[in-house]
């Protein structure tokens, strides 16, 4: 078929469709349902004891705002990446949160390998933090790669990814707020590990919903 | 923003609504835009034209997306360039089994590899010159290929215009034959 013929077919039944909400809007939008849902999470698990004690630590509260950023920004920037004529380089809009938050990890490693001895006596389990960051990160994640579904046909794996990562970051940020952890090397593992999962997860599995024909 | 761009958004902007001949008008005028990213990509020009349609359908599926505010002309561009760089994965991982011709005219990169042909002539026009006698070789170079008058070919070889003539006919009669010129 010669491309003018293909054109004839495509307006011949042309259908009026409703313009998509901008970038921002959709970000918005399901940032709103996240904190929504975390928050409801958060108040269901309680507020930790002695989350009074540490929101007056500066590197603590720093810690928490950077993982509430890198959330907030790799939403926008998946939603800007579904697009196809914006630029690459949103991709870069979470990484300095996300920098500034595993460093601030890191040095607390190092500072709690001062105050509390040895990285192997910090280290355990904490399962719990896996389940929550999985459990509500893999819905919110669902819902926001079908939101931008229209990414499929041209530049799924970057909205894939960022889309896990804005989903595991905010759940990390909710999960800070009720559970205790004190070890940041125990917060590196599990909350990083967790993450790290999910991220994966929703680069594999992911596919299929932005694949998806298109609404 | 130049005149044509601005109308290219409104023809989609009007297409989101429903105008079909907006949209034709649309999809008409951006075609040479298509086609001209799609084979900056890919040289073999139907498999060009496939990814142009390509684009065409992703550009039908996500017109709901086009945010009327921004240009068009980057976002067809680069919904094309994606179209353009998958046929070219596709046909990478086909690559091994097909060999386009089209474009080997010439077979082999040595520039003397493809004058087979002329070659062979050659060879035997020479072989064909060998069977001459003296005086016809001599005749013919002076007389047709120096292209000098008979008086002057009589002159350098000493033989007289008559039997120049004479030679030189021979001569060609003996090529003729010989390269198989129907007289």
């Amino acid at each position: 078929m010669r491309s003018e013929e293909l054109i004839g077919e495509l307006t011949a039944g042309l259908r009026p469709v409703r313009r998509m909400a901008s970038p921002a809007r959709q970000a918005g939008l399901w940032l709103g349902l996240a904190a929504l849902a975390v928050g409801l999470a958060v108040l269901a698990n309680g507020l930790r004891h002695d989350l009074q004690e540490r929101m007056l630590m500066p590197q603590e509260v720093g810690q928490w705002l950077a993982s509430v950023l890198a959330g907030v920004l790799a939403a926008v920037a998946a939603a800007m990446l579904a697009r196809p004529d914006r630029s690459w380089r949103w991709v870069l809009l979470p990484v300095p949160a996300l920098i500034g938050w595993f460093g601030s990890l890191g040095w607390g490693c190092l500072a709690d390998l001062a105050r509390l001895g040895p990285m192997a006596g910090q280290i355990g389990t904490s399962w719990g933090c896996l389940r929550f960051i999985l459990a509500m990160g893999v819905p919110l994640a669902a819902v926001l790669f079908w939101l931008l579904r229209h990414a499929g046909p041209v530049r799924p794996m970057p909205v894939l990814l960022l889309g896990g990562l804005a989903s595991a970051a905010l759940c990390s940020a909710g999960l800070s707020l009720f559970h205790h952890l004190d070890a940041a090397v125990m917060v590196l593992l599990w909350h990083g590990g967790a993450m790290l999962l999910l991220v994966l997860a929703g680069a594999l599995l992911g596919r299929p919903l932005v694949m998806r024909r298109q609404a | 923003m130049s005149r044509t761009e601005g109308e290219w958004e409104a023809w989609m902007a009007a297409a989101q609504a429903g105008d079909a001949a907006a949209y034709d008008r649309l999809l008409r005028a951006a075609l040479p835009l298509l086609r001209a990213v799609a084979r900056r990509r890919i040289v073999n020009p139907a498999e060009a034209e496939d990814a142009v349609q390509d684009a065409l359908l992703t550009i039908h599926t996500l017109r709901h997306s086009y945010e009327p505010a921004r240009p068009i002309r980057p976002w067809m561009v680069a919904i094309c360039e994606r179209r353009a760089i998958d046929r070219l994965r596709r046909q990478g991982r086909r690559g091994g089994r097909e060999t386009p011709i089209d474009d080997f005219g010439e077979t082999l990169a040595a520039p003397g590899a493809n004058k087979g042909e002329e070659r062979v002539a050659a060879a035997e026009l020479r072989a064909a010159v060998a069977e001459l006698s003296e005086p016809q070789r001599t005749a013919l170079r002076l007389a047709k290929l120096e292209d000098l008058p008979l008086t002057e070919a009589s002159a350098r070889s000493g033989m007289s215009v008559g039997a120049l003539k004479v030679a030189t006919h021979r001569a060609m009669k003996v090529l003729r034959r010989r390269l198989g010129v129907e007289e």
